[in-house]
């Protein structure tokens, strides 16, 4: 901080706006943002269907599975942990509640009750990871990585084609619109308003932060910091249950290749949005736009018509630039 | 995979070393694996410092030392902790730069040290935490970075294996150690060894040994003190820290005392005495930086009996009464952290008992802080606060359950008593949203007392409590302790500081060796009768 106070001693303005509080401990985030709107204005310059409102809100839709399972993901990263489970929990809620619809001959009746089966999975599934994490002091990521693979097991007994037989009402998930937004568009903006609130107002976020900044501290602090993790984790169950269900109205078939990637996405998405992956440390906002840069990326590669490979390796580059550049900044810090 | 990584490791090191130090580089080789020479220089100079100083943020740590190292010489290092002992230390390690003065090594001058050219001139250091790798064998470890190689350039691993044999035998430790031996599987007194045979691998002449008697149990000091002479006798000079004169009349030559960063003077081992010795340690002003002791004692808070800890406190007893302020002293390791430790429950207790309020209660931290005992500790960084968290959130930590409102915490709710709190303390600055890794060490200590205070707690142990601090942050945390001493709260503060105890302590409790040395009021007590019981240095009987 200093060093920039100094540097820019001829330059008021510069420095009283570094000095600002929010602009200093917020950079980060505030620079995938401005990137995000650079994205935006290049888009709009390359084509002419890139800045349109239905293309627009299109994204927003299109950013709902990584959003729904970001959030999830990013309460386990700010504990210090990672799901790896993720894409298989949201597969095996989809294929699950795919088998009981068609059993029921896709009964409307079965929605509300198949949707908190779904969550309740969620939660257990949740639940056993923490648990499992609490208990051994394994490395979260290969607690997780094992039940990811038993998880696929499962997934693959269930079913190995996709599922028939989803009510028509339950399609309307996906396509209910106000106007020309989707109703799942205003909902998701509602569920990254309580991710906020969760994040910065409630106990149980300040308890996740506490945590993931120092075990130690925590539990010092009269913390109880196993109840803590394993809570994270059942939320990042929840949030790929969710995501699930959203992907089942989306395809309007149990997919038994559902989801297939999008835990390392989740992950990405929160990297690139400066959740510190040693946990206590980064912002839902940071997170919000990792997951819409993201998602502006794969749409803008397709309108370009950018080679699917070639879409991969800028990925991979936009990654490393994004995560090395926050590591630099931070090194004192860390 | 990992030997040819070695390898290029080691080939590349020792390149740079050749291109950035060519003399040294060759002088290196030349001595290298040859004893023979090491013997001539018996008696003579082979470091020589001269008029060190070295400044950390304002603070003399060291000013104007001198000190010299013969070969065929155990020269004895001591001084109270924060004398300045392991910033010397580090001076000739390479890993401190000095501000002034030069160090001299066989006849070349040294503005300073770059690590890797002190270890090429034969400067080698153990620490009391070894540099072993655990899951590597004794001759892995011995020759980490510099293993015997076959023509091809691969480890020559029945080389190896001789050699360590051999450093083994002349340290007479042969039947004990196998090489092949996995190093945790060693005791830590033969780990010691390994660690000093891994100093000879690299035919070190100067070795520093940092407190080497401090982790080993009594048991094992005669085989250290033999080896140390073995080492003497081929000529090494040893720079040997201890804060047991014992030790120091046992088997050192010389020996230097260092106070407050200067040479309080050097002297042959049979022309002083350790009178001499604690006198010239010792022996500061009383300042005025400690308020009057005008706090009323009242009824028994803490009551511990018969405290043990296995290997680290036996027979511990003592009590705490409302308002009271109870100093623990002692050298380092005598065993101040783990009592305080072991009040607030983050020690295993092995047998004794703790009472409470006057109740016999098995603490945990959470018991503790809930039942208003809270510990300050030592360690800021590791157990006192998330340095890249707001003072806000810190201080809030161990007061969210009392300042929730529908398992929410609401800005307004907490942002007031924050304030208030930093207030009262004078944190500079006063800003409850700035991490509290941006404040200095003073104002870092003042928020990790305004999180626990803000418990309102009835019993506060601070280990170390202005260690790392500047003098004016220390006479208001000195001022605050009183305060809260007044309002009935009882006090433990362990410390290293000789004149904080005395400066604040109503009584004074002397360890020595995990074992009650002694006890003092604060009208008998003084540095010279401090130092006297923690260094055993005569036998006193113990009251109680």
């Amino acid at each position: 901080m200093t060093l920039f106070s100094k540097a820019n001693t001829n330059n008021v303005s510069l420095r009283s706006i570094w000095q600002s509080a929010f602009i200093r401990n917020n950079a980060p985030v505030l620079l995938i943002y401005i990137f995000i709107l650079f994205l935006v204005f290049i888009g709009s310059i390359y084509s002419d269907r890139f800045l349109t409102a239905s293309n627009m809100v299109n994204i927003l839709r299109q950013s709902i599975v990584l959003g729904l399972l970001a959030i999830g993901q990013t309460a386990v990263l700010l504990t210090g942990g990672m799901d790896i489970s993720q894409e298989m929990v949201a597969r095996l809620v989809g294929l699950t509640v795919a088998t009981i619809f068609a059993a029921f001959d896709s009964n409307p009746a079965m929605i509300l009750p198949l949707i908190l089966l779904g969550v309740v999975l969620g939660v257990f599934i949740g639940g056993l990871n923490g648990l499992l994490i609490t208990q051994t002091h394994a490395a979260p990521f290969i607690i997780t990585f094992g039940v990811a693979f038993i998880l696929r097991g499962l997934n693959l007994a269930i079913s190995s084609t996709p599922i028939r037989g989803i009510p028509s009402a339950y399609l309307e998930v996906y396509s209910a619109k106000i106007g020309i937004v989707p109703v799942n568009v205003i909902v998701m903006g509602l569920v990254w308003l309580l991710a906020w609130v969760f994040t910065t107002r409630t106990l149980l976020g300040r308890r996740i932060f506490a945590v993931g900044g120092s075990e130690r501290i925590a539990e010092l602090s009269a913390i109880r910091v196993k109840g803590t993790v394993v809570r994270a984790y059942i939320i990042s169950s929840i949030f790929a249950a969710l995501a699930g269900l959203f992907l089942l109205a989306r395809t309007g078939v149990g997919d038994p290749s559902a989801a297939e990637g999008m835990t390392f996405q989740a992950i990405v998405a929160s990297a690139i949005g400066a959740i510190s992956l040693y946990g206590g440390r980064g912002s839902i906002f940071g997170t919000l736009g990792g997951v819409i840069l993201l998602t502006l990326l794969g749409n803008f590669f397709n309108l370009m018509q950018v080679n699917i490979y070639f879409q991969q390796l800028l990925l991979g580059v936009i990654v490393l630039i994004a995560v090395a550049g926050y590591k630099s900044k931070r090194l004192g810090a860390l | 995979m990992v030997y040819v990584l070695t390898y290029f490791i080691l080939v590349s090191d020792e390149y740079w070393i050749k291109k950035n130090n060519p003399v040294i580089y060759n002088e290196n080789i030349m001595t290298s694996n040859k004893l023979t020479e090491v013997a001539n220089s018996h008696t003579e100079t082979i470091i020589s410092i001269k008029n060190i100083s070295k400044t950390f943020g304002g603070i003399n740590a060291l000013s104007d030392v001198s000190f010299s190292l013969r070969g065929g010489e155990v020269h004895a290092l001591v001084g109270e902790n924060g004398a300045g002992k392991s910033t010397l230390i580090k001076i000739i390690t390479g890993a401190y730069s000095s501000d002034q003065g030069f160090i001299n090594i066989n006849g070349i001058e040294y503005e300073n040290l770059h690590p890797a050219q002190a270890r090429h001139l034969g400067i080698s250091a153990v620490y009391q935490e070894f540099n072993l790798l655990p899951d590597m064998s004794v001759a892995e470890n011995i020759f980490l970075t510099n293993p015997p190689l076959s023509p091809l350039g691969l480890i020559n691993i029945r080389k190896r294996s001789e050699q360590t044999c051999q450093l083994l035998e002349r340290l007479g430790a042969h039947n004990n150690i196998d090489p092949k031996e996995f190093v945790k599987n060693l005791t830590v007194g033969e780990q010691q060894i390994v660690e000093i045979a891994k100093a000879l691998a690299i035919d070190a002449h100067i070795l520093i040994m940092d407190e080497p008697s401090a982790v080993l149990p009594s048991r094992d000091l005669d085989r250290l003190f033999d080896v140390v002479r073995v080492l003497r006798d081929e000529g090494r000079g040893i720079i040997y820290i201890s804060h047991r004169l014992n030790e120091i009349f046992e088997l050192a030559d010389r020996v230097t005392v260092l106070k407050d960063g200067k040479t309080m003077g050097t002297n042959n081992v049979s022309e002083t005495n350790r009178d001499d010795l604690v006198r010239l340690m010792v022996g500061r002003e009383l300042t005025e930086m400690y308020p009057p002791a005008d706090n009323a004692q009242g009824k028994t808070l803490v009551k511990v009996n018969d405290l043990c800890i296995e290997n680290v406190v036996y027979d511990i007893n003592f009590e705490l009464k409302e308002g009271e302020i109870l100093g623990l002293a002692g050298l380092g390791g005598c065993g101040r952290t783990s009592i305080a430790r072991a009040l607030v429950g983050l020690a295993d207790i092995d047998c004794g008992e703790i009472f409470y309020f006057g109740e016999k209660e098995k603490m945990t931290p959470a018991l503790a802080a809930q039942a208003g005992i809270v510990l300050i500790p030592e360690d800021r960084k590791a157990h006192g606060l998330i340095l890249d968290q707001s003072n806000r959130f810190n201080v809030t930590l161990p007061n969210l359950s009392r300042l929730e409102q529908w398992k929410m915490i609401f800005k307004k709710n907490e942002l007031a008593p924050v304030l208030k709190a930093m207030e009262e303390l004078k944190v500079r600055p006063q800003t409850p949203e700035l991490d509290s890794g941006s404040l200095s060490g003073g104002n870092q200590q003042k928020i990790v007392l305004a999180k626990w205070l803000m418990v309102q707690p009835k019993i506060v142990v601070f280990d170390e409590p202005t260690r790392g601090i500047d003098v004016g942050a220390k006479a208001e945390i000195y001022q605050l302790i009183r305060k809260i001493a007044k309002q009935g709260v009882g006090i433990i503060i362990a410390s290293s500081e000789l004149p904080e105890l005395l400066g604040m302590s109503d009584r004074i409790l002397v360890l020595h060796e995990g074992r009650m040395a002694g006890e003092l009021s604060r009208s008998e007590a003084d540095e010279e009768k401090i130092m006297r019981l923690a260094t055993a240095a005569d036998s006193v009987e113990i009251p109680n």
